[in-house]
């Protein structure tokens, strides 16, 4: 042939080549297309099917509830929880995501779950419950005393891929075969002996078809029907009919029926949710019923498959009299079979159809929370591996922390606004809580309507944050003992500071006085500008600006004096960064959404560790938070115990910006941070300042919580000593408004004041109540 | 002419051999940063951007003091920290690691808790995390001598990792005032 081109070509002349006749030729021609063509259909079917087969949208999970003796978890919270995990009340617990309840008494079948740390197993607990802890927690029936026992995670969102095809992902062994043999009954029942196509199953079909003048049945076998939704349009014409045929036989070829059935349960369509396709029985079984397809009963398996015929036509939520009609017919055809005995198929057609009330808001419940999630991942993957890998991602969300913050936000900004001029709707707010010592996000408000997944207030708006800023100055100044001691009395009349270039700066307090001398610890708590103007400036902006950066404030800062009055913008996430470390003993704690990642077969992938770095020696530290707590004890923050328990310490500090722009407080107990910001989207006056806003919001919130208040852990050069606030000085009985403040040591006044009386000097370490800080 | 229908055909059967997909095999998501538990499973995997000198793990020394205050602790906490410790003999660091972690989120406050962490961390080659840990430990561990003496032996130990002899000399002459290990 070679030869003979050549020739052709040298010659050019066409008429010379020896012909064969034009049929044959064609023939030839076409035979070679016909074997092309196949062999890339069979590319195209083994490449699909081997490959990576579906794009897995990622999951993300709450944290999971641990239970243990001692936690801290009213009746109510547990079956919040439950519920939110879709266990089902029952009398008498027999399937894995079953649980009763007896009073405070629960008992549970948990599910099974892989964690980053391996599988957890599912096991009969019960749970008892006495002033909202647990007071005991067992295994096995009750028999078997266990110290802790993790649920399943609550799902709080998925991110999917741009063209929002969704599945929950089952290989065969986990799918009831209960299920597998209604579908083959159904949809094809030659399954397990035809090649791909069954002929005769077609040729049925015409038959049908012919006398109903259209298409009213098909005989496509469960593996057409998957090469169909693999490689194909939904298009209805004779070509794509033979490449069908062709794809189902090559599939048959390659693959055997366990594998084309598994393909097949996770492929097939059905259901739609808004723009969100249902696609297999994994995720359906959670669209229909909110659980994992194991748990379901035959009826409920005899409805799925009765919607592979057409999930609209039959969707159960519209349509409930087709569908119900269709499940039974489901199930008389098992019974027929035998399949089931019939007096199962009666019964269970007596049964309703139980499918949940559809539910949107379930898709993706926090996107706040889901935003900073994603930006956190984004970090380390790219976004069509976050949509696309079927990634499981671990979070560190609490759900009882998360849906008590959504709902004090809305309740309270509404009452806010019925007392300002502003009218109804036009305050905002965002919030974070997080864990005292590990840093984890608990619940993130990016707005007061906690479903709306716009701006993001809590991760974006970039507010003045005002007096928020000060603990960083009166820290600086504490970092000097030599200097500056909670005692020291700082002067607050009247201050104008002319900077090098001439510029004029005259910082006045809220309330338009001047206080004279006053101790530094009441500075803080009062919040007065005009003293923390002085000592900033005295202490410098630069070192001032050295203290931000170690607290773990990133963003720019101008040197200017305007600065140690808080002059600076930062986002509410930001301020919760830098109050962490404060909380945390003076321990820098990188604030952590995720726990843990693990791909779709669980192979663990990355973890996000908790780290922390010494940034505030621990006696500075303890200063500077026991000032913030008289900031809520006496200062600006006194409201908080208003609704508080007397006994449970909080340090906080409120911040107000200019015409009351911005209301904020930023609080911590001994086990939860938490910030509040208050404002308008319009950057106009709130009418709010943060004691009459954002503290309120905490308040609203953190009486819910029974944990521990702060006691910050002793230090060891630090001592109590007796002190009259007016002077600064050491006091004693003779001093009617006494109080005990921590010095390090060394830099405890000497000398008594005025008040003092006593003969004997209380000027030692005053142990009990040291005690009571320990 | 003829020409072109061959090559186009010839182009067709390589491209069905070679693959002309425009969609590239997908890639697996990134840097698996994995440590204990992966390397136990498939050693060959150790990764280049995160040069890791592991050493095996080392049970903390347990005296009686803490003994009493394990035993003390929540028994939950009690549970984690035996589990931990089984993972880190196995060779699963990280799970051992994320075993503590869960173990800090129930007894935040626990200086022994952050020790162990501590620990994990050092044999993971993590001395600067280590220390950090450690002095963490301390902060918490105001009341505990013995405590205070392990972690200023491991912070010496970490020091001596990031090579600063001088830092390690003076740990270690801390730990010792606070009694014998």
């Amino acid at each position: 042939m070679a030869k003979r081109r050549k020739r052709g070509r040298k010659k050019a002349r066409r008429k010379v080549v020896n012909r064969k006749p034009f049929w044959t030729r064609l023939f030839v021609i076409l035979a070679i297309l016909m074997a092309g063509y196949i062999a890339w259909l069979d590319y195209q079917v083994r490449h699909q099917f081997t490959g990576t087969r579906w794009s897995l949208p990622a999951r993300v999970y709450a944290r999971p509830l641990e239970l243990y003796t001692g936690l801290e978890l009213s009746a109510e919270q547990l079956l919040s929880e439950l519920k939110a995990l879709h266990y089902r009340p029952v009398v008498s617990p027999k399937t894995p995501g079953q649980f009763s309840r007896n009073g405070k008494d629960f008992q549970l079948l948990s599910r099974a779950f892989d964690f980053w740390d391996g599988q957890e197993a599912g096991q009969n607990i019960r749970v008892t419950i006495s002033g909202n802890r647990i007071a005991s927690l067992s295994a096995g029936n009750g028999k078997q005393a266990v110290s802790l026992a993790r649920l399943d995670p609550v799902l709080v969102g998925s991110f999917y891929p741009a063209h929002n095809e969704d599945r929950v992902l089952l290989q065969l062994d986990d799918v009831p075969v209960s299920l597998t043999d209604a579908l083959i009954a159904i949809e094809d029942r030659d399954f397990y002996s035809h090649h791909g196509v069954a002929p005769l199953a077609i040729l049925r079909a015409l038959l049908v078809n012919i006398r109903a003048g259209g298409v009213v049945q098909g005989g496509s076998t469960l593996t057409q029907q998957l090469v169909k939704n693999f490689f194909l349009s939904s298009e209805r014409s004779l070509v794509r009919k033979a490449n069908e045929a062709l794809m189902a036989l090559l599939l048959e070829w390659h693959y055997n029926k366990d594998e084309i059935l598994e393909a097949y349960l996770n492929e097939v369509y059905l259901g739609q949710d808004g723009n969100r396709a249902i696609h297999g029985f994994g995720l359906a079984s959670y669209f229909y019923y909110e659980r994992p397809l194991t748990e379901l009963a035959v009826e409920q398996y005899a409805l799925l498959v009765g919607l592979v015929k057409g999930p609209s036509y039959y969707n159960p939520r519209r349509h409930p009299e087709r569908a119900l009609a269709r499940r039974n017919l489901v199930l008389d055809v098992m019974a027929e079979l035998e399949l089931i005995p019939p007096e199962q198929a009666a019964s269970a057609k007596n049964r309703k159809l139980g499918v949940s009330p559809f539910n949107r808001k379930a898709i993706n419940t926090f996107p706040a929370f889901l935003d900073l999630v994603r930006r956190q991942l984004q970090r380390d993957y790219r976004d069509e591996d976050i949509t696309s890998e079927g990634l499981r991602i671990f979070t560190t969300l609490d759900p009882q922390v998360q849906w008590q913050l959504e709902k004090v936000l809305e309740k309270r900004l509404k009452g806010l606004e019925k007392g300002l001029k502003t009218g109804a709707g036009t305050l905002e707010a965002a919030a974070v809580v997080t864990s005292v010592q590990g840093g984890e996000v608990l619940a993130l408000a990016g707005g007061r309507n906690p479903k709306f997944a716009g701006f993001n207030r809590a991760l974006d708006a970039q507010r003045q944050v005002g007096s928020l800023l000060k603990p960083a100055v009166y820290l600086t100044a504490l970092e000097q003992p030599q200097r500056y001691t909670l005692a020291t009395l700082l002067d607050d009349g009247p201050l104008t500071y002319t900077a090098r270039n001439g510029d004029k700066w005259q910082p006045g307090n809220y309330d338009r006085k001047n206080h004279g001398e006053v101790p530094l610890y009441l500075a803080l708590a009062h919040s007065y500008n005009v003293s923390t103007a002085r000592l900033g400036l005295a202490v410098g902006i630069d070192p001032i600006i050295r203290t931000l950066r170690r607290l773990g404030v990133e963003q720019p800062l101008n040197p200017y004096p305007s600065l140690v009055l808080g002059a600076v913008e930062m986002s509410p996430l930001h301020v919760t960064e830098l109050y962490q470390t404060f909380a945390s003993g003076g321990f820098r704690t990188p604030l952590r959404a995720i726990n843990a990642v693990l791909a779709a077969d669980n192979t663990p992938l990355q973890r996000y560790p908790l780290s922390v770095y010494a940034a505030v020696e621990p006696a500075p530290n303890y200063l500077i938070t026991t000032a913030m707590s008289y900031a809520v004890r006496e200062g600006t923050g006194r409201g908080i115990y208003q609704v508080l328990p007397d006994s449970r310490e909080v340090a906080g500090k409120t911040g107000t910006t200019d015409d009351l722009r911005d209301s904020w407080f930023a609080g911590f107990t001994g086990d939860r941070l938490g910030v509040v910001w208050i404002g308008r989207d319009d950057n106009q006056s709130t009418g709010l300042t943060g004691s009459s806003g954002a503290l309120l919001v905490w308040r609203d919130l953190f009486v819910h919580f029974s944990g521990p208040g702060l006691a910050q852990t002793a230090v060891e050069n630090i001592e109590y000593r007796s002190v009259d606030p007016k002077t600064g000085l050491l006091a004693d009985a003779g001093c009617p408004n006494a109080v005990q403040l921590p010095f390090i040591s060394g830099s405890a006044p000497v000398k008594n004041a005025p008040c003092f009386k006593g003969k004997r000097s209380l000027s030692a370490p005053v142990d009990w109540f040291k005690e009571l800080f320990q | 002419m003829r020409v072109s229908v061959l090559t186009t055909l010839l182009l067709f059967v390589q491209c069905v051999i070679q693959g002309c997909s425009s969609t590239a095999p997908r890639e697996y998501p990134p840097p698996v940063v994995e440590k204990g538990q992966q390397a136990a499973v498939q050693p060959s995997a150790s990764r280049r951007d995160a040069p890791l000198q592991t050493q095996p793990y080392l049970p903390p020394p347990v005296s009686a003091q803490d003994a009493a205050i394990v035993r003390s602790q929540p028994p939950a906490v009690v549970a984690l920290l035996d589990q931990a410790e089984q993972q880190a003999n196995a060779g699963e660091l990280e799970s051992a690691a994320a075993s503590l972690e869960r173990a800090i989120r129930i007894d935040p406050r626990n200086p022994v808790l952050w020790y162990h962490l501590a620990t994990v961390r050092l044999s993971q080659g993590e001395s600067s995390q280590a220390e950090q840990l450690a002095v963490k430990s301390n902060s918490l561990a105001a009341d505990n001598r013995s405590q205070q003496a392990r972690n200023w032996q491991l912070i010496a130990q970490a020091r001596r990792e990031q090579n600063d002899p001088g830092g390690a000399a003076a740990a270690e002459q801390r730990a010792r005032e606070l009694g014998p290990r």
